[in-house]
Formats: structure tokens, sequence, C-alpha cells
């Protein structure tokens, strides 16, 4: 190892950038509206508010454990945030408040999780319902969209010349922040160490149930943030907001290279799967191809995408079979 | 001791087969790109013809929609347009602003759409409508300031009559009623159901009626048939469900069937035909109506296509020709009502197929 | 101190069988007290809920999810999930819809091509999962989408509707027998018959062992990826079923037809006590589980409380059957293999 900072981009990296530079060539000759760096720019907001949730997930899946129930935490951040905006209250006290509630809605997840030790999908499963129906009875059915110019902001508006969105900067900073509290860290290491083995972890000493706890409400505090992205980019605040986007959150973070049991991943690998699927998404979207179909090749990708280790693993496999053996001694 | 180099002991990071086969590959991919932004891209624009125009529906997949778009393009045929249609393949409002988002990067001169979320799509139409698209909204509105012109099937208070018209044809002598709607967050719905309590209370001919529970479906045909049969057993004298939804009607109508209520309880309210032909037919239900959403399309094309040539003015009063579908007045808020309901029946049903 | 081992061993062992058969049942039993709990509070609040009509109601509500539940609870026995059981249902119910719309003289063969239909999609996911050693989330996500996709194209923009099905398919699910309805008859059949044949026949047995300890059933020999591929397609073959009888029940088949059921077909399963680790629960518990949720759904509409509560008590509900689950699991653990640590690994 060169360093401490040395850093490498894995295989499953290089791959995902490759992919997203292909489907690019793809999607500018699928459609001549494509190649444009305004839209390209502005098609990113599609991906941040699941980007926001996919990096909160991938600290949870790392630990060997999954969260369904993001989705319906930024339902519940963005009627927090709409009831505040009622009062007139200015965003920036409101910001902290929300990040805060729907922390400890994902400590609640935590604390079911790695408290009273019930798997992860059955309990997020629930508190996906729950946290919605509660973003239902804070919101009222009717929805709130009279929100205050403050709120709107960092969905919203664009800088250098009107073409970065603001949301894809907290996206950035956002990913950076997470990328290094994973990787150079101790809370990260000790992250990987829990998901790559539960038992060793408790034993060599870590503090197994305070982690699992910390990352559901770091998760959390990113729907918090997602929330505010998504007032600013649609305006209004719904109970059903954002229903069924975790599906594609965990899209992302699986094709990200994460490892589903726990244990390996890199915040680099999540935030190039979610520019490949953004990318896509966009290409597709720009050549108009029908919603169905989109799905379609997006589902081939995945498989693709999951099957290639296996692939490449059984036909090196086969290769080293076939292959003349080195005579000589390692 | 020495041994022998292999691939594992190398330092493979600045040379070897694998980093360079991803140097070309990247190379390649950067060319391509390089080569195909090359190519300029070329837009043509006339001045009363061979507009751009653009419509997506709530989801795709849908009949009802499917008939839409073939109007709105045998309209936009007539007229020497272009016509696109695309959407996502389920009611996700963020999938359909993202379809919104994506139609505004390939310049269209026109959108036509039926909103999922009225306050959702609002953002990027309003951007629309600031680089000069004409937006027009058809069967489910937006909010009224990101939008040019409405096309509604029929007026909210026409739809809640011609509705409980279709229950009084099924039960002349009233009795207990029950609305299902799609959810409370659909404009159009909460309208009719707002506008049939309203007439239940005060016209004399629906007096015969009494309201007794409202129920939501979000458009789906199993969570309908579900309703139905939880309405039918909360109140045992239930006499006609009404579905603003044409998901919920023809389910509502198969579950009073299953549940052997035929002639007992009826189902009605906006139905594709074909999904209700059955129900006709054989006289378990009496009447349900709808519209032809083929022309509603075909209007609405039609006067995206005036407006933008100019040729029509968004003004409470204005009239237009609308090709083969008559003549049309724009009402307040630019809401165009197509005003025509079709009510099928045993004796009308067989002249549909759709 | 061997001599003092071998004189303990047939009596524990005694004890051991007997109380692990005693907590099998204690874990269906648990799903049925959350039952009668619900029953007697929606009883309570509510006349019209006590009466033998509304429980049909309930039932045949519950009919279909049922089948799907114990679809889920088969993947979920060997510690993977299926999420794509929504779009095996839509698939195999508008294939199945179109060839009875071109063919009207179809007769039995219809349930046997939707049959096969089920089979072949559960196959590709378990050849996926099994043998393309993909993650099971991960690769019945794809198929979800993919399967979806599928009908979509398939189907053109055009649904199904009930005027073209064959006459027989309708009617047969609205047949009563002594007043119950003869789709209820046919999914508590079909779920006993599933049930029998994981507890009793070696076959079933194995997916369970598969889900217990995947480790020991390599030692022990057993093709775990043969295990798998039976589980999902059984699965596959059970959703099939159930899209052909939610066509049947409801009449109009649309391309997004049962698109969520992924969803409440896995809280069907844990409320039925179906373990997500893997290993532990019955297809009979996953039924009633089902049967909890259309109770639930059915007392909301009965006591006219606003749609969005009940999405709240039944994520509570789900939450609260995991802890149920996992209280009774870490019991019976105990008592069979002694004070340990008491925690698996994830």
């Amino acid at each position: 190892m060169k360093g401490r900072w040395a850093w490498k981009p894995s295989q499953w990296e290089m791959m995902l950038a490759i992919l997203t530079v292909a489907a690019g060539a793809w999607s500018a000759q699928l459609s001549p509206y494509y190649l444009n760096l305004d839209q390209i720019a502005d098609s990113t907001r599609q991906f941040i508010f699941p980007g926001l949730l996919a990096l909160g997930l991938m600290v949870v899946v790392v630990l060997g454990e999954i969260d369904i129930s993001l989705a319906s935490t930024l339902a519940v951040g963005t009627v927090l945030f709409s009831k505040f905006s009622e009062c007139h209250v200015q965003v920036w006290i409101a910001l902290p408040i929300v990040i805060g509630i729907c922390g400890l809605l994902g400590a609640l997840n935590g604390l079911l999780v790695a408290g009273l030790r019930l798997p992860s999908l059955a309990v997020t499963l629930g508190t996906m319902g729950a946290y919605r129906g509660l973003a239902f009875i804070i919101g009222s059915e009717r929805g709130y969209t009279d929100f205050d110019d403050s709120y709107l902001w960092v969905g919203s508006e664009r800088v250098l010349g009107d073409i970065l969105p603001i949301s894809f900067i907290l996206f950035a900073i956002a990913s950076l922040a997470v990328g290094f509290v994973m990787h150079y860290t101790v809370f990260g290491r000790r992250c990987f160490a829990v998901g790559r083995n539960n038992d060793a972890a408790w034993f060599s000493g870590i503090k197994v149930r305070t982690i699992k706890i910390r990352a559901y409400t770091l998760a959390g505090a990113l729907a918090a943030f997602a929330a505010l992205v998504w007032v600013g980019q649609y305006g209004s605040a719904r109970g059903d907001n954002a229903d069924g986007a975790i599906l594609f959150v965990v899209t992302a973070v699986v094709l990200g290279g994460v490892d589903i049991n726990g244990g390996k991943g890199t915040v680099l690998g999540v935030v190039l799967a979610l520019f490949l699927l953004g990318t896509i998404r966009n290409g597709m979207g720009l050549a108009n191809i029908a919603g169905p179909i989109q799905t379609v090749v997006l589902g081939g990708l995945l498989t693709v995408g999951v099957l290639l280790p296996a692939l490449s693993a059984s036909t090196s496999h086969f290769l080293h079979l076939l292959l003349p053996r080195r005579s000589t001694p390692k | 001791m020495k041994t022998i180099p292999s691939r594992k002991n190398l330092d493979t990071k600045n040379c070897g087969p694998k980093n360079l086969k991803m140097k070309i590959l990247t190379a390649f991919g950067l060319a391509l790109m390089i080569g195909i932004s090359a190519f300029p891209v070329e837009s043509v624009r006339a001045k009363d013809s061979g507009f751009k125009l653009m419509m997506t529906p709530k989801w795709t997949g849908f009949p009802y929609f499917e008939l839409a778009a073939k109007g709105g393009k045998a309209a936009a045929d007539e007229l020497g347009d272009t016509f696109t249609y695309a959407g996502a393949d389920h009611a996700d409002p963020t999938l359909q602003v993202e379809t919104l988002q994506n139609f505004l990067t390939q310049k269209p001169d026109g959108i036509l759409l039926a909103a999922i979320d009225l306050n959702a799509v609002a953002p990027v139409l309003k951007e629309a409508r600031k680089r000069g698209i004409v937006v027009t909204t058809f069967d489910a509105d937006a909010a009224v300031p990101a939008r040019d012109m409405f096309c509604n099937q029929m007026s909210y208070e026409q739809a809640a009559k011609t509705m409980l018209d279709c229950a009084l044809i099924d039960s002349p002598e009233g009795g207990e009623v029950a609305f299902v709607a799609a959810s409370p967050t659909a404009p159009n719905h909460t309208a009719h159901i707002k506008f049939m309590t309203q007439f239940i209370q005060n016209d004399p001919k629906y007096k015969v009626f009494k309201v007794v529970d409202t129920q939501y479906a979000q458009d789906d045909d199993s969570k309908s048939y579900d309703v139905a049969v939880n309405l039918m057993q909360a109140h045992p004298n239930l006499r006609v469900i009404i579905s603003s939804s044409a998901v919920s009607a023809p389910a509502g109508a198969r579950a009073i069937v299953a549940s052997g209520k035929a002639g007992k309880v009826f189902s009605t309210g906006f139905a594709l035909p074909n999904a209700i032909k059955s129900y006709i037919q054989d006289g378990s239900e009496k009447a349900f109506a709808l519209w032809d959403p083929y022309e509603l399309g075909y209007i609405a094309t039609y006067a995206t296509h005036l407006k933008l040539a100019g040729k029509l003015e968004v003004k409470e009063g204005v009239t237009f020709k609308a090709g083969k579908a008559g003549e049309y007045t724009i009402g307040k808020d630019g809401e165009i009502v197509y005003g025509k309901p079709l009510i099928f029946t045993k004796e009308t049903i067989d002249k549909y197929n759709f | 101190m061997s001599l003092l081992a071998e004189k303990n061993t047939p009596t524990v062992a005694v004890q051991r069988r007997g109380f692990s058969e005693f907590a099998l049942r204690l874990r269906v039993s648990g799903v049925l007290a959350f039952l009668f709990l619900v029953g007697l509070i929606f009883s309570l609040l509510t006349p019209q809920f006590f009466t033998v009509q509304n429980a049909t109601a309930i039932a045949s509500n519950a009919a279909i999810l049922s089948i799907v539940a114990a679809a889920q609870a088969i993947v979920l026995l060997t510690r993977n999930v299926d999420v794509s059981v929504g779009s095996m249902m839509g698939f195999t119910a508008y294939l199945t819809a179109d060839y009875a719309s071109r063919h009207p003289n179809v007769g039995a063969e219809l349930v046997l091509l939707a049959l096969v239909i089920g089979l072949g999609l559960g196959m590709i996911n378990g050849l996926l999962v099994a043998y393309g050693r993909v993650s099971s989330l991960i690769a019945t996500l794809a198929t979800m989408s993919l399967y979806r996709g599928f009908t979509y194209m398939y189907a053109h923009g055009q649904e199904v509707t009930s005027n073209k099905l064959p006459k027989w398919m309708l009617h047969s699910v609205d047949l009563r027998v002594w007043g119950i309805p003869a789709l209820v008859i046919v999914c508590i059949f079909v779920v006993v018959l599933v049930a029998i044949f994981l507890r009793h026949y070696p076959i079933g047995r194995r997916i369970y062992a598969v889900g217990s300890n995947p480790l020991a059933t390599v030692f022990y020999g057993l093709r775990i990826q043969r295990v798998v591929l039976l589980a999902y397609g059984l699965s596959g073959l059970l959703c099939g079923f159930a899209g052909l009888l939610y066509a049947a029940r409801v009449g109009t088949v649309t391309v997004i037809l049962a698109s969520g059921w992924e969803m409440s077909s896995l809280a069907a399963a844990v409320i039925g006590g179906v373990s997500v680790t893997g290993g532990s629960g019955t297809v009979i518990g996953a039924a009633l589980g089902a049967l909890v949720l259309a109770t639930i759904d059915n007392g909301l509409v009965l006591l006219g409380i606003p749609e969005f509560w009940r999405m709240f008590i039944q994520g509570s509900s789900i939450v609260a059957a995991a802890a149920v689950d996992v209280f009774i699991g870490a019991r019976i653990r105990k008592s069979l293999q002694g004070q340990r640590f008491g925690r698996r690994a994830a």
C-alpha cells in the first residue's frame, strides 16, 4: 500500500465509469438533444434525491442490514417542511429540526434492528408503511404547495451561469462527506468490520449495537436533506411523496458494487451507479422510449451487472482449466 | 529466496493489459461522444404548421389514454404537425415530472398532458410556458398558472350530474349511495364528489339518494374490488356504488356479481365501454357513462395547434372550431369543456368498442 | 463424564422433540392470537364486523393474497426473498387472459397454461439466485422489472376486459359452496396442500433445512442450488395460479395488475410468523397473515377510518409481528441449545 491516502478505483468502479460514458454516447446517438451541458446538468436533478437516500442506504447495507423505509422518511420530512413553511419559519431554522426528527425516525429503525435484534427487512417493511402513514397524518391528504421561497432555493435554483443545480452541489458535498466517513474514519472501518462478520466485530470490542443505530440515524438524517431537495424540486409536500422510489435507491446501491450481505462497497461506486442509471434514464427519456421498456432495460442491466462477477469467475475458472498450466513452481 | 515474478507480486498499476484495455475503451467512448456531438442539430419551425407536439398520459398502457393519444395523433396529422406520445408505465408523479423535463429538453412547441398531481408538475410546466411552449392539460388538470388551457371532458358539475343520472337509471327509487374515488388528492374525483353531494342535498331530482360513505381505491382494480365488497358489508342497505375512476366502476360491478347481489346493488360511474359491456348485456348493471377520449385528445391537440399558429386567443368566451369535432368555447381560466357525455345502456352499448 | 452424557441423551432428546413441537405450534398461534385480537377490537367497535357475511367478505379478499403469501413464505424459508411475485402474477394473468380472449373455447387447460408460465418465470428466478449466485433481492428486483416490462410490450396498450374472458372462468370463482365462495375453498385447499408438502415430504423439509443452516446442509450433502431452484419454481407456480385467480375475480386484466403485491405478500408472511432470516415459519401462518391484513382493511372501512391510518396500522403490525416472532424464536433457541449467546450472525 503506497500510503494511507492512496486510492485506486476498483475494477467494478472502472466498469461503471466506462458504462456511464458508453451510455452517454448511446444516449447522444439516440437523441440529438442529449449532448447539451445545460441538459445534462439539469438531468442530474432526477437522481439527486434518490442519491442522497442511496448514500444513507449504502452505510446501512455495508453493515449487513437494509432499510426500505427511507422513502417514507423523506415523505415525513417534506410534510414537516410544509408545516414549518405554513408558520413562515425560516428554512434554516426548520432544517435542523427536520433533520433531528428524521434522524429520530432512523434511530427508531436502528433501535428495533440492533436493540431488539429484529430482522431489518421485516422492521423496515413495517416502518415503511408506518412512517408513510405518519406523513399522511401530519400532512393531511390534501398536501401543501405554497412554500416560502427560501424552502425552494436548494431544490430549484442553479448557480454558475444558471447551469449547475444547487442540489447537485449538496449531493457532491454529501457524497464526499459520507465517502470520507466510510473510508477514512474509524466509524467507517468499523461499519465494514461489522458487515463482514458481525460476531467477530462484537468479539473484538466494537459496539455493534451503537454503530447500527448511528448508521440508521445517519440514513434518516440524509433523508431529511433529500426531503429539502424534493420540496424545492417539486414544490409540493404530501404523504405520498417518493412512494416507490426506494426501488431505484436499492438498485443504485446494488449496482454500485455494495455487497448486499455487507462488508464491501464504496461510496464512489454508488455515485457512479447513480450517474449510470441517471444517464440511461435520461437518454431513454429524451428518445421517448416507453416507460416499461426503460424498466426492462434497467432490469436487464441490473441482471447483467450482478451476473458479471459470477460469469467472469466461472469463465476464468473455465479458462484456467483449459489453458496449459505453468510448469514452474510459484 | 528469489521468487519468480508472477502476476501477483508485479506492480500492475501502470502497465498490463487490463489497464490498457480500459484506457482504450474510455478513449473510444469519448471519441464516439465527441464525434456524434459534432453533427449539428437542426430544427424546422414553420409559421402555422409543422409544430412539434408531445403528449404524456397519467400512465401508458391504459386504453383510455391510448385512445386520447390516437385522437391527438389524428389531429396532428390533419394539421401537419408532428406528434409524440410517451410516458411511464405507472402513475407516479415523479416519473411524470421526469417525462415532462425530457420533453422540455426536446424543445417542443406544444405539450399535452393528463396530470397525476396538479402541483408536482407545476414547476416544470411553468418553465415550459416561460420558454413559449403552449401547455394544454386534458382529463386531469394541473395548477392554473402552469398551463394555457385545460380540455375538460365535462365540467365537474356536468360529470356529477351524469353519474347521478346513471345512478337514477340503476335505481329510480333512490337509496343509499357510496362514492369511490382514486385518492383524496385527485382533484377531479374530489370535485365530482363535492358536486354530487351538493346535488343530492339540494336538487329535488336527486333527493332520493343518501350518501353513506366515500372510499379510495387508488385506480387499482383489486383494491376497488375489495373496497366494493367491504362497502357492501359496511352498509347492508347500499343501493349504488358510484365510481369516478374508470378502473373502479367495472371492478365494483364484478364484486357485486361475485357476492350475488346483482340487482340489489348497482355499480355505476365512469367506465370504458368494453370493460362493462358484459355487465350491461347480462343485465346486472344498467348504466355507465364516459366520453370519447379519442375526441378529447383530438380537441386538445387542435386547440394547442391553433394557439401556436396564433389563431386562438385564450380568453373567456372565445370560440374555435376543432376540426371534425365541432365548435367549442373557452370558459373561465382557459378551460375548454368538451361536454359530450356518453351513457352506456343496453340500447347504446353495442355502438362502442373501446 | 461420557457415561453420564450417554445416560442423559435419550431423555433430553425426547424433551427436545416435545418442546420443539410445541414451539412450532406456538409460532402459528402467535398470528392466530393477533388475528383474534384484531377481530375482537373490531367486533367491539362495530356490530357489522362480526357477521358471517362480513367474514366471507374478508376471506374472499384475503384468498388470493394468501396464496401469494404462501409463495413468498416458501422463498423466505430458504433465506431468500422474492419481490417479483406481483410481476409474475401480472405476466401470467395477462398472457392467459389474452390467450383466452383469442381462443374462446378454451377449457381447463387455461389453468395448466397459467401454471406452466408461472413455473417458468419462477425457474428463471431460481436459476439466477441458485446458479447465478446473484443475491435474491437483486435478482428478483431485476426480474420484477423485466417481467412487468415484457407484459407491457406484449399488451401493446390493451387491457383484456371481462367480456373477453371465458364465462366458466368468471363463474367458477363466484360459485358458492354452502355459502362459502369457491375462491376461498380453492385457496384454502392450495395452501393446505403446500403446507403438507413442506412438512411431510422430504423435498419440502429440505427447504426448511436450507434456510435453517445452509452450512450444515452443505456438509450433509444437500444440493442447495436444487432446493432453492425448487423453492422459486414453486413460488412462480403459485403466483401463476394466483394471477389466473386474480384475473377471474376482478375481470379486467391490465398491465399493472398486482403491482405492489410483493410488499403485501412480504407483510403477510412476516405477520404470519415466517422468519425473514429463513428456516422457520409456516405457509399456514403466512396465509393467516394475509387474513390479518384483509381484516384490518375491512375493519377500517367499516369504521370509516381514513385510508392512511391503515398504512400506519399495517406498518406497526408488521413491526409488532416481527418482534413477536423474534422473541418466540429466541425462546425456542434458548431451550434447544441451552444458554449460549442468544445472538445470531447477521
